[in-house]
């Protein structure tokens, strides 16, 4: 039988766990209803900026801007992968890090020039078991990113586009749909040609949602611009661009939170019934002890008299 | 049996207690302790022709003597003949080819055995200096045991396990690898098992042959049987009976011999069952009080000697899957290489359900076994006993939230344990699968290559039932194809 004394030992380290478990639990449910508020006031900014470019668009004017025209060959791309900077959520990380290998792979091998940026210490340290080094990591984005510090990353891209120091930029990361829903997605969010006509090139299925049947219509706009349509698209197209990048920081927050907070629930269940059935175990052992003791004294009793 | 020597000296039964009972001689001519008596008679037509072992003097020309057959119909005031000599059995080579029980009458139906010689079943163990010190290893091509628990030649081995675990299934394996590519003799004892079992083993020997000489296994073999329906002084002796054919082979031959005891667990119990009915006071878990000495006398015995060796294969029974229990513990110090059979490991249906972080061998040492072979076996067990702490925080937060190295660790040791299972010779009919005999070199370079992560990109279902590691490739490839 089971040494008892190892059995409770065990039971109570795991109800230690459980303890954690459920703390950590209680905690992602706070933030997860924060960044949720941040989130869903993020969405309405950024589906009226959508219509915004896409009625600038629709008013019949020949766009020119350096970020909506595809290049014919993309010699330079990055990808960006948003990772969680803590564990203890499940899948949420090895998911990422499953899709954006595969990405990685498919990009190394058709593109010369390739940029791995990765956020998280998570990411950062699942690339270094696999011997990868990231060309640039970040582990300052924690479950409120703020515009502040998006927009200095998104900046960069900008001017390196438009340098032509960069064609292409894939951002792997959690795409918060509902509570129930988070999945991993790939975005391709530069070129911008998303915003235009829809048919954006090589995209994943998260950003065909943009588009509606309006912007391919073409029909002349209700609106008059001033000062100018083409002054206002210089200015919408890049924070356009800003916000997407924005929103994806801020989908990967939730997403993660609700992520853990299931996971934690999960592990609580769990912790829950291995406890269960040691106390069960536990109490076995030790009644059998006591049985073969007691029977012990009384057939020595018994074998005397 | 050499019936009613010299002295003709005759007691009446005084007492019949269960198993055991109780004739009193002339105060002066008390049969020694271990002598058999014999009770030959016949009352209103039940026959009885019983043999005893006197255990104890009680007292006022009383002797408390253990039946190894069956006491029913005893009467008291019946006639009991002191033979004089301990009970005695036939040795030599017309014992091969043939099944006995405990008093040395053959049981197969095949007439009477002619043997040259009868010897006593009790004897002295092997005097000190007579003893073999040599360590060389007995490969069995099974993986997990060449492996971890490596066997001695000349050394003990035992197979630990809980019911319905497959003791007997390895024990049989066993003498299916070794005895057919063996060259000396072998003993089979079986103690308290199922008759059934015994019968296919004899019957399953008549038709394997050794190696290419056309010659059966059964006519190396001799086997000695005191089963599970028998009275419990027949089955504390009938190992004694079969050790002592096997002792022959190796004191008057000088051949290898090979000794397989299925279960050795039953001569403890039966022990502990007419422990109480000679008066001894039960000791722990209600065992004899004379356990160790009882197990000891018996181990002892079987021993290597510089004239030959003795390798001897014991299953033993676990009660209630407790190695604690005092019956497998005291077993257990005796032996070379114990293997532990384990039912969580059974459960996963992976066969044989040895447990490799609880089987152990004396030999397992860069000593005997060579650097390599030791460094290997160690790291598999290092892999398996990590993934079997990390065992607890899977089944709470799930593999996804271990470390990347942890991540790796678990899924080695998920392909180690899958592919310490193996295909067996005699469970063809199960499997679907012919046995497989892997050499050793085999054996230690496919863990050290799954150790090194060569094969991870197998999937684990491919490292089931098979034999060296290339199998396990092939495995999956023909399972793509489907």
């Amino acid at each position: 039988m089971a040494n008892p004394r190892i059995l409770d030992k065990r039971r109570r380290s795991i109800r230690n766990i459980r303890k954690i478990t459920r703390t950590m639990e209680l905690i992602a449910t706070a933030r997860f209803k924060k960044a949720m508020d941040r989130a869903s006031a993020a969405t309405a900014f950024t589906n009226r900026m959508t219509t915004l470019v896409k009625d600038l668009l629709a008013s019949g004017l020949e766009v020119q801007h350096p970020l909506l025209e595809t290049r014919s060959d993309t010699r330079h791309a990055t990808m960006l992968v948003l990772t969680a900077n803590r564990g203890l959520c499940g899948g949420f990380n090895g998911n990422l890090q499953r899709a954006g290998f595969h990405r990685w792979h498919e990009l190394t091998s058709a593109i010369p020039n390739c940029r791995l940026e990765v956020v998280g210490k998570r990411g950062i340290a699942a690339l270094k078991f696999r011997g990868i080094t990231p060309h640039e990591s970040y582990t300052h984005f924690e479950d409120k990113p703020t515009f502040e510090e998006v927009d200095v990353i998104a900046s960069r891209y900008l001017e390196e586009y438009i340098a032509g120091k960069l064609d292409r930029l894939d951002v792997v990361y959690t795409k918060f749909e509902s509570i129930a829903r988070q999945h991993v997605v790939i975005e391709t969010l530069l070129p911008l040609g998303g915003i235009g006509s829809g048919t954006s090139p090589g995209t994943a299925r998260g950003a065909e949602a943009s588009s509606t049947p309006a912007a391919s219509g073409g029909r002349t706009s209700l609106y008059e611009f001033l000062p100018s349509p083409e002054s206002i698209l210089e200015e919408v197209v890049p924070a356009s661009f800003k916000i997407k990048l924005f929103k994806c920081f801020l989908d990967s927050a939730v997403s993660e939170q609700i992520a853990r907070m299931v996971a934690m629930k999960a592990a609580t269940e769990n912790a829950g019934d291995l406890i269960h059935r040691l106390s069960m175990q536990y109490n076995r052992a030790r009644q059998s002890r006591i049985t073969s003791e007691l029977m012990d004294v009384i057939g020595g009793v018994e074998a005397l008299s | 049996m050499s019936t009613a020597t010299a002295s003709h000296n005759i007691g009446h039964i005084t007492q019949v207690i269960g198993s055991t009972f109780d004739v009193e001689y002339a105060e002066d001519r008390l049969p020694a302790i271990y002598n058999a008596v014999k009770i030959v008679s016949e009352h209103k037509g039940v026959k009885i022709n019983l043999t005893g072992e006197v255990q104890q003097h009680l007292g006022g020309g009383r002797v408390r003597c253990v039946a190894l057959g069956s006491t029913d119909g005893l009467l008291r005031g019946q006639e009991c003949l002191d033979t004089g000599e301990p009970v005695k059995v036939p040795v030599g080579k017309n014992t091969l080819g043939r099944v006995f029980n405990i008093t040395g009458e053959p049981v197969d139906g095949r007439g009477p055995v002619e043997a040259e010689e009868y010897w006593p079943i009790h004897r002295e163990p092997p005097a000190l200096r007579d003893l073999s010190t040599k360590t060389e290893l007995f490969e069995t091509g099974i993986k997990v045991i060449d492996l971890l628990t490596p066997f001695v030649r000349g050394g003990k081995a035992g197979l630990f396990g809980g019911a319905g675990l497959g003791k007997t299934v390895i024990l049989t394996e066993l003498i299916a690898r070794i005895a057919t590519a063996h060259g000396g003799y072998s003993v089979f004892a079986g103690v308290g098992e199922r008759t059934r079992e015994g019968t296919s083993l004899w019957l399953e020997m008549q038709e394997a042959k050794i190696g290419d000489t056309g010659r059966s296994v059964i006519d190396q073999t001799c086997m000695v049987f005191g089963q599970m329906n028998e009275p419990p002084g027949a089955r504390l002796r009938v190992a004694l009976s079969a050790l002592t054919m096997a002792e022959y082979f190796r004191d008057k031959t000088g051949a290898d011999t090979l000794l397989f005891i299925d279960n050795i667990f039953r001569f403890s119990q039966a022990g502990s069952e007419v422990s109480a009915l000679l008066g001894r006071m039960p000791s722990a878990v209600g065992y004899q009080p004379t356990l160790a000495t009882e197990m000891g006398a018996l181990q002892e015995r079987i021993a290597s000697t510089t004239r030959g060796a003795v390798t001897s294969i014991q299953a033993v029974y676990v009660p209630a899957d407790d190695p604690t229990d005092p019956a497998p513990a005291t077993a257990f110090g005796q032996l070379d290489a114990f293997v532990y059979l384990e039912r969580s490991i059974s459960e996963k249906g992976i066969y044989p359900a040895v447990d490799p972080l609880a089987s152990n061998s004396r030999i397992l040492d860069p000593q005997y076994v060579g650097e390599r072979h030791f460094k290997c076996a160690r790291r598999v067990q290092t892999i398996l006993q990590r993934y079997r702490e990390l065992q607890d925080i899977i089944a709470i937060l799930g593999v996804d939230e271990l470390a990347e190295e942890d991540k790796m660790v678990v899924h080695r040791a998920r392909r180690i344990e899958r592919f310490l299972s193996q295909p067996f010779l005699v469970a063809e009919v199960f499997t679907g699968k012919p046995g497989e005999i892997t050499p050793i070199a085999e054996t230690i370079r496919s863990f050290e290559e799954i150790c090194e992560g060569k094969w991870d990109h197998l999937p684990e279902d491919a490292f089931m039932y098979v034999g060296a590691i290339e199998q396990a490739e092939a495995q999956w490839k023909k399972s793509q194809k489907k």
